[in-house]
């Protein structure tokens, strides 16, 4: 059963179509995340199932049924900004926070403040802190009470490269532990280093959702070099199966469909066509790359 | 329920200095006003003019028993807007911090948020109308000596009309805030409404009462409660035949302020739940 399931949804802002029929499940334990560049509608998909923005239309359902406060209570999260009270210490924010949610207790409220580096300055009040300071009392926020979902929105902003380690580290740790963590970022090299599942939005619509792998992999590239490069150029112009081809610096990129072809074979025709290859690799996509194709279009 | 409401609300609160020094003010302010007033009139009834002593002989002891609650309860309606900046900034400062979104993040539904601010807003009240009782009662002591105890309650009424009074006033500057949402616009509507427009229109509304035959500024948001407290008989005494209408209407004037105050906070919950966070 999904953790979450997203049925349709579709949410307007005046004239402005912010998410149009949005349809995916999030498996239980997978590191899920929502990629999409700004204005995408990432957050505002995250708002809604969190019950601060209601949708125009659709519905979703947490743990196979109806949403209720009882389910957001069992979720950590982080939306948008640190959410906290300014004029309040990390210790007394997260107070607020275990009574309103029930999660965690007075121990463990010092144990996530060790966990994300705050405890030195447990005492001090969130007005006096830097921004990566107030995004790892967020983050400690919605560790409270060790939740089987979290929901994450943009988790590294405004961390220093030591604490976007550390807070990669942290979600891994928690995917091994079996938790679900649903993470939106624009961040593409983030997501890649630690989502196992990825759904990306363009302008409010979902234009892919799926394994980290499957999405990556609708096409196998190989990257062929030879001698003489233009006629490598015509000969594999020629190939059954070819979808299209990319002549970079690196060599030539040849896209085929999925399973299309293999290094095997491409070696073997080129053989044929009198041409001796002096690389063929076959180069796994990055989420970056596809991204950038997928939202390009 | 309600004992994790009020936890979590006193845990925003306690904390929160801003709200103890302006609760501090209110605490000075009542004391303050009536101290004044008090003063100013027993220094016009010791001078041994012939005026002091008309008036003595008019006005009586506006601030003895059982006469305080009435005079106090009048004077300190002056300072509500104090603590109606408390209560504006209570759920103005959820929506400047974002933690409306988050409280029902993490758990709450949007009618316990409310709920919340309705607890708040009514244990205000009941401090304010500690704040006016002790001093009504520390007034009338000193202006009393020799006060009959069973006449000291003649008019404790006004206690129960003065904590009405501020609640619907409280309820309104809540309202204000869920709307307007930034602190200091709201404050300066709320401070420009009562204080000014809506004496305006009172007066409006007087001037044309006569050719319609029913004063409608008596149901203005604000005048339908400050009618629950008319002017002390010794203020009253100069329109005799008004302060009777308006002594008459109080019962009346309840029942408006009641459905008001309903009004409000139904309002606020439909407006809280209906609303994008």
């Amino acid at each position: 059963m999904p953790v979450l399931e997203i049925n349709a949804i579709s949410k307007s802002y005046g004239k402005i179509r912010a998410l149009e029929n949005v349809s995916f499940n999030i498996p239980k334990g997978s590191v899920f995340g929502l990629l999409g560049p700004n204005g995408s509608g990432k957050t505002t998909l995250l708002s809604i199932v969190l019950d601060v923005l209601q949708a125009n239309s659709g519905g979703y359902k947490w743990f196979g049924e109806s949403p209720t406060y009882l389910h957001r209570k069992k979720i950590g999260s982080l939306l948008e900004t640190p959410n906290l009270y300014h004029y309040l210490t990390a210790v007394q924010n997260l107070r607020i926070t275990q009574t309103i949610s029930g999660r965690g207790n007075e121990g463990d409220i010092h144990a996530v403040l060790e966990k994300v580096n705050l405890h030195e300055r447990k005492n001090s009040r969130f007005s006096t802190y830097s921004l990566g300071m107030k995004q790892r009392l967020a983050i400690a926020a919605a560790l409270l009470g060790d939740p089987a979902v979290l929901v994450l929105d943009e988790p590294t902003n405004g961390l220093d490269p030591v604490g976007i380690a550390e807070i990669r580290g942290l979600i891994k740790e928690l995917a091994t532990k079996g938790h679900t963590v649903i993470m939106a970022s624009h961040l593409l090299d983030e997501v890649e280093k630690v989502c196992d599942h990825v759904a990306i939005l363009k302008r409010g619509q979902l234009i892919a959702c799926g394994a980290v792998e499957e999405v990556l992999s609708a096409e196998d590239c190989l990257l062929l070099s030879a001698a003489d490069q233009l006629l490598l150029t015509e000969k594999m112009g020629r190939y059954p199966g070819l979808v299209r081809m990319n002549a970079t610096a690196e060599g030539l990129e040849c896209y085929f469909a999925k399973g299309a072809s293999s290094a095997e074979k491409v070696n073997q025709y080129c053989f044929e066509q009198g041409m001796v290859l002096s690389q063929i690799w076959a180069k796994k996509k990055r989420l970056e790359e596809k991204f950038f194709e997928l939202t390009s279009k | 329920m309600i004992s994790m409401i009020l936890k979590t609300e006193w845990l925003k609160l306690k904390n929160y200095r801003a709200f103890w020094l302006l609760l501090a003010v209110t605490a000075i302010s009542y004391p303050g006003i009536n101290g004044i007033a008090y003063y100013a009139f027993m220094d016009s009834i010791d001078a041994k003019t012939q005026s002091g002593q008309l008036v003595k002989m008019l006005l009586g002891n506006p601030f003895a028993f059982p006469q305080s609650f009435h005079t106090t309860a009048y004077l300190s309606s002056f300072f509500t807007f104090i603590p109606a900046i408390v209560v504006i900034m209570l759920i103005t400062n959820e929506y400047m911090f974002k933690t409306h979104r988050q409280n029902i993040i993490d758990g709450w539904k949007k009618n316990t948020f409310i709920w919340g601010k309705f607890i708040s807003v009514l244990l205000i009240t009941l401090i304010v109308t500690l704040f006016y009782l002790v001093v009504a009662s520390i007034i009338g002591t000193i202006a009393t000596p020799d006060a009959d105890r069973t006449k000291i309650v003649e008019k404790a009424h006004y206690i129960g009309l003065f904590f009405l009074q501020v609640f619907c006033q409280l309820s309104i500057a809540f309202l204000l805030g869920l709307l307007i949402r930034k602190a200091f616009i709201a404050y300066g509507i709320f401070i420009f409404y009562s204080f000014i427009l809506e004496n305006m229109l009172s007066g409006l509304f007087r001037l044309k009462s006569k050719k319609w035959g029913i004063d409608y500024g008596h149901y203005l948001p604000f005048e339908i409660s400050d009618r629950l407290i008319p002017l002390p008989p010794f203020i009253g005494k100069f329109n005799e035949a008004d302060n009777k209408l308006a002594i008459a209407a109080i019962e009346s004037h309840v029942v408006y302020t009641l459905v008001l105050t309903a009004f409000v906070w139904l309002l606020s919950f439909y407006i809280f739940k209906k609303r994008d966070l």
